[in-house]
């Protein structure tokens, strides 16, 4: 049995009341709907919480070796089921979509989430290769791109993302060096410079010299200087010659959630639902953005619009308030564990979980990109509000079983 | 090569620095947005939610000269899909099933109407209250119809006014485009012909504006408290100076003809007193919705309904252009009162041509007097030659041929009047032969007039040469009381002294009242009837047959033309049918019962 006194109530506390909170959002978010079964959103989302605080509750209660030894079985396991769904799947429209367990569907790429980060976790915790060892870094790359490519037929970018995520702070955590670290972003820069041809030549020289000063071997200083090279000329170069709508396919195509109905209507709708809530907000079930159905998605992907709308910047700040909490805890507990494993896990949930809020807030505030991800706790949806109370779960459990290796 | 690797503790700091930087980057972007830009962000809200919605204003009433209503106004019932509400596999086949479209004609409907899930998409305009009936009844079989009350335009029945009225249909993708003033929306009513075209800025009136609170898909919320709305300013009322009664008659008059145009004036003040165009089609139809297949009867119909022929039929005037012809010969000398010209033995010959006159039997001696009392060729084509083409042109330009009259409705014709430059262009120097002006002399040829030009001619002659613009519209009542009356505009004084003008009425009043005039079966004791008969010879088929009536010859007040198309001569179709008009007009004015006219009240 587990003596609960000991279980990390901050962690819990914070994360149960985002859940709650998320629960009244949805429900003031589908309140005017015009059908009762979108007004019944937030009992389903109930529902699912009371599923994920069950998969929590048992997770805590299953020693965290369990995961540490099954991480690569389950891996497999998920890959199996990934190549399996997709041939059986391809005769079906849209099959691959999910998982189905009885009534019970799962996104895959939520499954694929926690077997990447267990396998990573588990693969950084146990390898006796070098941080900077070709194999190393090649082996880790190769575990996250297999599910990535598995489930997105269609690259969804923001999804897959989340992967790159978890193994870049897995690098990270695991001791790469930081020249590598900054190397491997690098072709983001060039991206980023692409767009001012001068600037991005002189961010070049910048890395050659880089490059020359701490040389990171030649294989490695080859794929960055190409990768710099492809980002920052030849993406530029290909965009500047394609149609408009050309580039708004390729846009749609990368990310089918984005702007369905132009002009970036739902940034724009969401930073008035935002602002127009002010300090203190128009009050719970009273946004006229909400209420009258401007804000898109608002229950999933916007519903930190509402939040702001209806609360205001207090509400807004309780909010980020809690997620200060699970980060800051999660931080100090990954530090202070004794096993490598429970670290990495405990380490790649953080990312996860503060990758997916950035990326959504950011969005609803409109410096961020429209993509598909959803806010950890607060957004609608089953597998999501399950993986996140797993990802709870581990690090409740590795704060739990700290002492253990 | 050894690499430095962070210590756990640089990992943490770094790893709490990054949460710490999100952090703040997110609070940043709040504090932005709900403190900073709170104000605009929160007017944007509110704009957001508030649509405005046109409130249509009551077109404006068409009167009679006597106040008698020619296009007004009724309720009617539009019949719209809300495709929110609408279940599949019901609503539209039962809707199309009882309106009698098929399905496809309905989705295909719905489609073109469609704004948005909550609004309804009209399906059937001016839908028969029977299926309205049906539908409210029978509710559950039609989830997601609805019935929107709507004012359609009513345009008086068996009027024939079309020709002036016009109609009014949905605004056009161009028409939209090309207005400035007015912001029309789309599915906007707009007048398409006619005084309706004419008149659109004054008869639509100024659309007022409602509030309302809507959700970001459409859906009514209804009115929003924060902004009242502006009501909608009717259209103003016109006044015409068109007479039912004779309007009505000029249908009786027609209705046994195939095709035929009749113009009635007032040569006192040129008001056009009625204006038929026959067939015409029912303005009405362009309220509802069109069937295709009743469109598609109109424009095949051979004896085109759509031609507007007062305005824009282009006919030869026949004989009853002579009285232009000798008013010339008489103006340049060529001719007096006395002058006679070779006797006619029912031809003339002119070169290596023979022209005849109409009359095989010929007329023998005869001063203009006679020569128009009889109608007689021979004395024009003389008179003709010495006058010759550019001399007629002259006189036909001065006289208002050629060039629209100044009624100011659209789709008016110039006619055609050919100068020795026309036909030189038209058929090449030297290559036409003198003698077109014996045919051009007696108003064949070449000379294309409308009706209501040659009704504008004659009004000239009879109001001592001054000619007025045709007018149609003479009092706008504006809804705020204001009422203005359009004055009568003398636009041109005919090129004839004043014993010319009365020779050529003495002309048009033997030929009534003359022993031998053509039209000396119109005589009648209570009135002095005067006129000029005319035959336009048609290279298609049957002549037209032409009558210019005026009346009373003392001092003229009513000139009425008529054509009747394929008809053969002046005298025996076209006289009588303007002397059943003249005689309304008469009696009204004499105070006789009026005999064969329909019952004047209205029928609605």
């Amino acid at each position: 049995m587990l003596n609960y006194r000991d279980l990390d109530w901050r962690v819990i506390g914070a994360a149960l009341l985002l859940s709650l909170i998320g629960i009244l959002l949805i429900m003031s978010a589908q309140h005017d709907a015009d059908s009762v079964y979108r007004q019944h959103f937030y009992l389903r989302q109930l529902v699912w919480l009371l599923i994920a605080l069950t998969a929590f509750v048992v997770i805590i209660h299953l020693p965290l070796r369990l995961f540490d030894v099954s991480a690569y079985l389950f891996y497999g396991i998920t890959v199996g089921l990934l190549v399996l769904v997709l041939m059986v799947g391809s005769s079906r429209m849209g099959a691959t979509r999910w998982f189905s367990f009885g009534p019970i569907n799962l996104a895959p790429s939520d499954i694929a989430k926690l077997a990447v980060l267990l396998a990573l976790s588990r693969f950084f915790a146990y390898t006796k290769l070098p941080p900077e060892s070709k194999r190393r870094l090649a082996m880790s790359a190769i575990l996250t791109i297999l599910p990535v490519m598995l489930i997105l037929k269609q690259p969804d970018l923001g999804t897959s993302l989340v992967f790159w995520v978890i193994l870049f702070v897995l690098w990270f955590w695991s001791g790469l060096s930081p020249v590598y670290l900054v190397l491997i972003l690098s072709p983001l820069a060039s991206l980023i410079a692409a767009s001012h041809w001068q600037t991005w030549a002189l961010y070049f020289v910048v890395l050659l010299v880089f490059l020359f000063l701490t040389r990171p071997g030649m294989l490695f200083s080859v794929i960055v200087v190409a990768a710099n090279l492809a980002f920052g000329i030849i993406t530029p170069f290909i965009w500047n010659r394609l149609a408009e709508y050309q580039k708004l396919r390729i846009l749609t195509f990368l990310d089918p959630g984005r702007d369905p109905r132009g002009a970036g209507y739902q940034i724009i709708q969401s930073k008035i639902a935002i602002g127009s809530g002010g300090i203190w907000g128009k009050g719970f079930l009273s946004g006229s953005q909400t209420r009258l159905d401007f804000l898109p998605e608002r229950h999933t992907d916007f519903v930190f619009s509402v939040l702001g709308e209806e609360f205001g910047l207090w509400g807004a700040l309780i909010v980020l308030a809690l997620f200060g909490i699970i980060f800051y805890r999660a931080i100090r507990i990954a530090v202070r564990c004794r096993s490598r494993f429970a670290s990495m896990v405990t380490m790649g949930a953080t990312a996860v979980l503060l990758f997916q809020f950035f990326i959504n807030v950011g969005m609803t505030l409109g410096f961020m990109p429209v993509t598909g991800l959803a806010l950890p706790f607060l957004s609608y949806g089953g597998t999501s509000l399950v993986l996140t109370w797993t990802l709870i779960g581990l690090i409740v459990s590795a704060h739990y079983r700290w002492q253990e290796y | 090569m050894q690499r430095t690797t962070l210590s756990i503790s640089h990992r943490e700091t770094i790893s709490l620095l990054i949460v710490l930087v999100v952090l703040l980057f997110t609070i940043g972007g709040l504090v932005k947005l709900q403190i900073l830009e709170h104000e605009e962000l929160a007017e944007q809200s509110e704009n957001n939610r508030i649509r405005v919605q046109p409130l249509v204003a009551s077109r404006g009433t068409v009167y009679d000269r006597e106040q008698r209503i020619i296009i007004d106004n009724r309720p009617s019932f539009t019949i719209s899909i809300v495709p929110s509400e609408a279940k599949k596999d019901i609503t539209v086949p039962n809707l199309a099933a009882l309106i009698g479209l098929d399905t496809a004609e309905v989705n295909r409907r719905l489609r073109r109407n469609r704004v948005s899930r909550y609004q309804p998409a009209p399906i059937m305009r001016d839908a028969p209250f029977e299926m309205v009936a049906v539908i409210e009844e029978q509710a559950g079989r039609f989830p997601g119809v609805s019935i929107q009350m709507e004012e359609v335009r009513r345009y008086t029945a068996d009027l024939g006014s079309v020709c002036f009225t016009g109609y009014v249909g949905e605004v056009s993708e161009e028409e939209r485009r090309r207005s400035t003033d007015i912001d029309y929306r789309l599915g906007s009513i707009i007048g398409k012909k006619g005084i309706e075209k004419k008149y659109d800025h004054l008869l639509r009136g100024r659309e007022g504006t409602a509030y309302i609170e809507v959700t970001a898909s459409g859906q009514s919320r209804g009115p929003y408290e924060g902004k009242p709305p502006t009501p909608a300013t009717a259209g103003a009322d016109l006044e015409l100076t068109i007479d039912i009664d004779l309007q009505r008659e000029c249908v009786a008059v027609l209705d046994t003809f195939c095709c035929g145009a009749i113009v009635a004036m007032d040569p006192r003040n040129g008001d056009i007193l009625a204006m038929i165009s026959y067939p015409d089609f029912d303005a009405n139809i362009f309220s509802s919705v069109i069937p295709e297949s009743l469109w598609q009867a109109i424009m095949a119909d051979s004896t085109h309904p759509l031609l507007n022929r007062p305005l824009s039929g282009l006919y030869p005037p026949g004989s009853t252009l002579k009285l232009l012809t000798i008013g010339a010969g008489l103006e340049d000398g060529l001719i007096t009162e006395n002058t006679t010209f070779k006797p006619c033995y029912g031809g003339y010959q002119f070169g290596n041509r023979y022209f005849r006159c109409w009359n095989p039997a010929g007329h023998g001696n005869t001063n203009l007097i006679e020569a128009l009392e009889m109608s007689c060729d021979v004395y024009l084509y003389q008179l003709g030659v010495k006058l010759g083409i550019d001399r007629l042109s002259y006189y036909l330009d001065l006289c208002g041929f050629g060039k629209k009259t100044g009624l100011g409705l659209p789709g008016e014709l110039a006619g055609l009047n050919p100068n020795s430059e026309w036909y030189d262009r038209e058929y090449g120097k030297t290559k036409w032969s003198r003698g077109l002006v014996l045919n051009n002399a007696i108003g064949q040829g070449e000379i294309l007039v409308t009706p209501l030009q040659l009704t504008q001619f004659f009004c000239g002659l009879a109001n001592n040469g001054a000619v007025y613009r045709p007018r149609i519209v003479r009092k706008m009542m504006f809804p705020d009381g204001l009422e203005v009356t359009i004055p009568p505009e003398i636009i041109r004084q005919l090129p004839f002294s004043e014993h010319t003008l009365e020779l050529l009425m003495e002309g048009a009043r033997q030929v009534v009242q003359g022993e031998h005039g053509t039209a000396k079966s119109l005589r009648d004791e209570r009135y002095s009837l005067g006129g000029k008969t005319g035959t336009a010879e048609n290279p298609h088929g049957e002549n037209h047959s032409w009558f210019v009536g005026i009346a009373p010859m003392e001092t003229p007040e009513i000139i009425v033309s008529a054509i009747i198309e394929n008809a053969g001569h002046g005298s025996a179709v076209a006289a009588p049918a303007v002397k059943r008009i003249i005689d309304i007009y008469m009696g009204k004015k004499l105070g006789w019962s009026i005999a064969n006219s329909p019952d004047t009240t209205e029928s609605e």
